[in-house]
Parts: C-alpha cells; sequence; structure tokens
C-alpha cells in the first residue's frame, strides 16, 4: 500500500506564493502606517495666511480629517488698519455636516449670504487681535473634499480671503 | 501620526500586562476574566481610537497592531535573549514524581489544581509522572514515566 505521506511535496508551489503574498500584504501594511504617521490622514492643522494692507488673517485647520473626529479650527485677524464691521464669512465646507461644538468667541450676529455663513464681529481699532476659535466634531457620513475659505469683510467689502479645501476621509 | 503611537502605546501596555498577570490565569479563564477582557477590549478602544468612527482610522490601527505582532514575533525568532521577555520560559512543576512546590507557588497554583489537570490528562497520580511543564502559553504538559 502507498504511504499516505508520499502524494505531499516537501515544499509545495502554494506555499513559496503564500509566503511572497504574506509578504506583500506586510509590506502594504507598512506603508499605510507610514503615511499616518506622516499625517496623511489628517487631523494635524496647516496654516495658511493672508496679508493685505488692511489687515493679516491666518487659519489654522486641518487639510484632512476622518469621521467622528474632535478639531479645531482657529482664525486670528491683526487689524492693520480700522475694520468698522469685522464680518468672517465661512464657505459651505466649514459646516457641510459638521457639528458645531462652540465658537469662541461668540459673534454679535450671524447671518447669511449667498449660501455663505456671515458671523459678524466688534469693531477692530489699528492694531487689535481677533482671534476665534471654532471646535467641530465631523459627522461620519460627510466624506468628501470641500472648500473651507474664508473670507474677512468690512460690512460687505472684502478685505481678505484664504481658500483652503478640507477633505474627509472615509 | 497620534493613532499609530496610541496603538503603540496600549499594544506595550496590553503587551507588559498579560507578561505580568501570568500564563496560568489568562490560559484557565473563569466568567468573570472573559468578561474583564472585554471591558479592557471596551477600554483599549476608547483609548486608542477615541471618537474616530472613520474606515481610514480602522485601517490605520490594524495594520499597526498587526506589524508589531509580526514584529514581536520577529524579534523573539531572532534575538534568543529577548525570548524569554517576550515569550516566557517553561516551568517544571513536577519532576520525577516530586512536586517542585517553589515553581508551583511562583505560578499561584495550588497542588489541587495540578492534580486536576493532570486527571484532565488521564494520569491518575502525580507519582506517575516524570514530567509536568507549565508551557508558555499556559498549558500544562505532563510526561509519564
Amino acid at each position: 500500500m502507498r504511504d499516505v505521506f508520499d502524494k505531499l511535496e516537501p515544499e509545495p508551489r502554494g506555499i513559496v506564493v503564500g509566503l511572497w503574498v504574506r509578504r506583500a500584504i506586510l509590506t502594504l501594511l507598512g506603508f499605510l502606517v507610514l503615511l499616518a504617521v506622516l499625517n496623511r490622514y489628517g487631523q494635524h492643522p496647516s496654516e495658511s495666511v493672508a496679508q493685505v494692507p488692511g489687515a493679516t488673517m491666518r487659519l489654522s485647520a486641518p487639510a484632512r480629517i476622518r469621521g467622528g473626529l474632535f478639531f479645531q479650527s482657529r482664525v486670528e485677524i491683526r487689524a492693520a488698519q480700522a475694520i468698522d464691521h469685522p464680518r468672517l464669512v465661512l464657505d459651505a465646507g466649514w459646516l457641510e455636516g459638521m457639528q458645531v461644538n462652540s465658537i469662541e468667541p461668540a459673534p454679535v450676529g450671524e447671518t447669511t449670504r449667498g449660501g455663505r455663513v456671515v458671523l459678524s464681529y466688534d469693531t477692530l481699532n489699528p492694531g487689535d487681535l481677533l482671534r476665534v476659535w471654532f471646535q467641530f466634531e465631523v459627522n461620519p457620513t460627510n466624506v468628501g473634499r470641500r472648500s473651507y475659505g474664508i473670507e474677512l469683510d468690512d460690512a460687505e467689502q472684502p478685505v481678505a480671503r484664504i481658500a483652503p479645501t478640507i477633505t474627509v476621509l472615509p | 501620526m497620534d493613532l499609530v503611537f496610541r496603538t503603540v502605546y496600549v499594544f506595550a501596555l496590553v503587551f507588559v500586562v498579560t507578561r505580568a498577570v501570568g500564563r496560568r490565569e489568562l490560559s484557565s479563564m473563569q466568567p468573570f476574566d472573559i468578561i474583564l477582557l472585554v471591558v479592557i477590549g471596551d477600554l483599549v478602544q476608547q483609548g486608542v481610537t477615541q471618537s474616530d468612527y472613520s474606515l481610514t482610522g480602522a485601517t490605520t490601527v490594524i495594520s499597526t497592531i498587526g506589524l508589531l505582532t509580526v514584529f514581536t514575533a520577529w524579534l523573539s525568532y531572532r534575538v534568543r535573549r529577548l525570548r524569554p521577555v517576550l515569550e516566557g520560559e517553561p516551568v517544571v512543576l513536577v519532576s520525577d514524581g516530586r512536586v517542585l512546590e517553589r515553581n508551583v507557588q511562583r505560578e499561584r497554583m495550588t497542588v489541587e489544581e495540578l492534580e486536576a489537570e493532570a486527571r484532565l490528562q488521564q494520569i491518575s497520580s502525580l507519582d506517575d509522572v516524570r514530567f509536568a511543564v507549565l508551557e508558555t502559553n499556559g498549558k500544562i504538559s505532563f510526561a509519564s514515566r
């Protein structure tokens, strides 16, 4: 009678192929983790600046975020000239699918202009600094890339604008 | 980035805790231990992913844990001196029918538990045992005379 072990190959092709497939998968996992370490999956804030004669506006906000995360955007406006009616005009990406936890300091007024949200603040004199913190939580179904632009207006007159985008990863 | 670091920290913490708790406790789970394990799993999830509901976050964490698991196994395979730290060492509990009390006590076992394990392996008396060894996976292997 033939030995049952005779049917077995010492090193079947499947084992060799499987080994290389496992190594390839581990390399892929390593690459994914490396991307995460390099902040490619978001939440690390980046800074954008708009400098015009009347004011300097800085926006610190992450360019990429993930569903469910809490994150912060911070806007700083340093007035070089008086801005009688400072207004922050936010693109739709600021609020589309975002839970607004808080905006500090709270604006004295809120309205809409052409589908964008407008936040009004008190007069800024030359040298004044207005710093506004926005705290958000990302709606997990809010996947995609949107405009995260912000405009500083003096009443209806645009003063400075920053136009980054924000990407919500699935 | 913080997701990867949190995963590495929790992996190391769980590793240290499981090594400190002892293999015997982990291999013989009572209902309380199983519930505790589920609770620990939940706490670990909160610490690692926090409020992250994304597939990206889940992929990152699972990839990191997978790589760390392979890395520790590779380290244990390649560096002999680290093997006792990473995997532990077998502990002899019975030698030529004689119970090594000191080793049994170190593993927080009683002779009755040892006898019960022997019975489960169809050994009627510890006198018939040439060697009983607590293996690194928490199981006890017996060699009869």
